[in-house]
């Protein structure tokens, strides 16, 4: 059984992750599962290839797996708020998954591979040389720093795609120039001469690019925290900004 | 998909925060510092030419408490013009719509950081008694600070000192608000006053006085910041803030090397007075009695006995009387010589 996989989710309700995975609307729950696969599956097939020491192939099976039967056995419904973060949750989850898999060999069982979501997982693969020095003593903060890097890659994708859209992308190249691949020498007036722009042209669109890439990581963080309370406590700690109650 | 390293992830998280100021007035250079409430950049005055500091709210929307917290600190702040209170240049609203102000940037320490330099009672008098004084203006000007504390002191490279974090202040007194209109609802300047409801908690613990730490915040009135400025007090004489009960502070006091003067002890004690009624009813009554033990006069705070005031009325008149006994004794000899 599938469900959507957005390139760009954002929540499309007011309501939290949680009460929606739990929701008894089929579309509501499926689009919450499709919100989380999107924010969870880089980081987990990271770890999944780091820790778990899987096979590309071994590792591409398990995530998809693992968000399928989160989505049939309802797992994630059972997340406590009390007891721990969404993300540790999940994390959990993938790890008591792997095993019992492991143990059972189910893969083999299924008769082959099967394939749910539309993910890019040679992209994530190729991701992982540049994390051949990653820090694995603490899982936790591993799988949260890659939760961030994923979210903020795909922020950074869902900005770039919008602003060509919308026939604005040289505020998406202000944007790269100044914050994403910032020469040693990056300036406001080095990127205006780079792009023949005034310095306040590059101060307004640099501005105007910040505030659409904040405004969209937090609609991306609201998707993949399971409480109000948990988006609070993430933006408060991403960005040190108070989400209003 | 891009990859983003670990340092443009860190400069994101920064960066998407930076306040959008016009760039033709200001240009934001980096930050000085982040609290509860606000954010602090350092910025670029670009038509007075000139370096300040720009204070922005925590919030991600524009119009929640902490934004009317901080447009009540500006409005606070630019009532306060005192030596010791950081000036307000500008203020206005953000094109995302959050409030900022623009003050004056001070280069510095905090009071933590500063203390350590403080050598002896002299200098730790000399530098509160400024921090009191920048008090007692505001509660002069009918206004209390409520979360004083060692971080929310500077001292500037030219030993200014400069009380920070106005933003939970009160303004107390209702000849300064315009009158309730006649369905009794609150003005809008009630509503900044009471920015922080009654029941929240509002300063921080160690140095709020008791009735602050109940969330009793409606009745906490300027001997609330007398009990912050007492713990103050004590925190630079002992290194540590106050315990709770006041007798424990008081054999701190009494029992900590190099321990204070009965009478300065006394000062410390009346201002952490479990009881408001039991203080300084305001800051400036504090100043007073502190420039009455520098000058080695009585004390409000402690009642002496008849040794103690006859040992400091020989204290302050020691060369005269001692010329009188000389000369008395001389004549006695004399007398004695002539027989």
């Amino acid at each position: 059984m599938g469900y959507p996989c957005r390139v760009i989710p954002f929540p499309a309700t007011h309501r939290s992750v949680l009460e929606r995975v739990r929701s008894q609307d089929a579309d509501v729950r499926r689009t919450a599962f499709g919100d989380l696969a999107e924010g969870y599956w880089r980081p987990s097939y990271h770890y999944l290839r780091l820790h778990w020491r899987l096979s590309p192939e071994a590792a591409e099976d398990a995530v998809q797996a693992f968000f399928a039967t989160a989505f049939e056995k309802h797992y994630l419904e059972r997340f406590d708020p009390e007891k721990a973060r969404f993300r540790t949750f999940i994390r959990v989850c993938l790890d008591r998954f792997v095993q019992n898999q492991l143990k059972a060999d189910r893969a083999e069982k299924r008769g082959g591979r099967t394939t749910l979501l539309s993910l890019d997982f040679p992209d994530a693969e190729r991701e992982l040389d540049a994390m051949a020095s990653a820090d694995l003593a603490d899982l936790d903060r591993f799988f949260h720093d890659e939760t961030i890097r994923s979210l903020f890659a795909r922020t950074v994708a869902a900005l770039r795609t919008a602003l060509e859209r919308e026939g604005r992308a040289i505020v998406f190249r202000v944007f790269e120039l100044h914050d994403l691949q910032p020469a040693r020498d990056a300036s406001y007036a080095t990127v205006a001469t780079a792009l023949g722009l005034s310095t306040s042209q590059v101060t307004n669109h640099l501005h105007a690019a910040r505030r659409r890439f904040r405004e969209t990581t937090l609609a991306q963080l609201r998707a993949i925290t399971a409480t109000d309370e948990e988006s609070r406590r993430e933006a408060r700690e991403l960005f040190g900004l108070e989400l209003p109650s | 998909m891009m990859r983003l390293s670990d340092e443009i992830i860190g400069h994101l998280r920064e960066v998407a925060t930076w306040p959008e100021l016009p760039p033709e007035r200001y240009v934001v250079r980096r930050p000085i510092g982040r609290g509860g409430m606000g954010a602090v950049f350092a910025a670029h005055d670009e038509v007075l030419d000139r370096e300040v500091a720009v204070k922005i709210s925590n919030t991600a929307e524009s119009g929640g408490d902490l934004d009317r917290r901080l447009r009540q600190e500006a409005r606070v702040l630019a009532q306060l013009e005192h030596p010791g209170i950081v000036p307000v240049h500008d203020a206005g609203v953000l094109a995302d719509g959050r409030w900022f102000y623009v003050m004056k940037l001070v280069h510095g320490e905090t009071l933590i950081e500063h203390l350590p330099r403080l050598a002896g009672e002299a200098a730790v008098l000399s530098v509160f008694e400024r921090i009191a004084e920048a008090v007692a203006f505001a509660h002069a000007a009918g206004i209390i600070h409520r979360d004083l504390k060692p971080s929310n002191v500077m001292v500037g490279t030219f030993g200014e000192v400069l009380v920070l974090d106005w933003g939970v202040a009160k303004v107390l007194g209702a000849t300064r608000r315009p009158a309730p209109d006649r369905s009794g609802s609150a003005t809008p300047r009630d509503r900044d006053d009471n920015a922080t409801a009654s029941g929240t908690r509002i300063g921080t613990p160690g140095f709020m006085a008791p009735e602050q730490h109940r969330g009793d915040a409606s009745v906490a009135g300027p001997a609330a910041d007398v009990y912050s400025l007492g713990a103050l007090l004590f925190w630079m004489l002992i290194g540590s803030s106050p315990p709770a009960a006041l007798d424990e502070a008081a054999h701190a006091l009494g029992t900590a090397p190099g321990r204070p003067a009965r009478r300065l002890r006394a000062i410390v004690v009346k201002c952490l007075a479990p009881h408001p009624d039991a203080r300084y009813a305001h800051a400036g009554e504090l100043v007073e009695d502190l420039a009455r033990y520098r000058a080695g006069n009585p004390v409000a705070a402690h009642r002496e006995s008849p040794i103690e005031r006859a040992a400091a009325w020989f204290g302050r008149y020691r060369t005269f009387i001692l010329l009188v006994a000389a000369y008395l004794v001389m004549r006695a000899l004399f007398a004695f010589l002539q027989r």
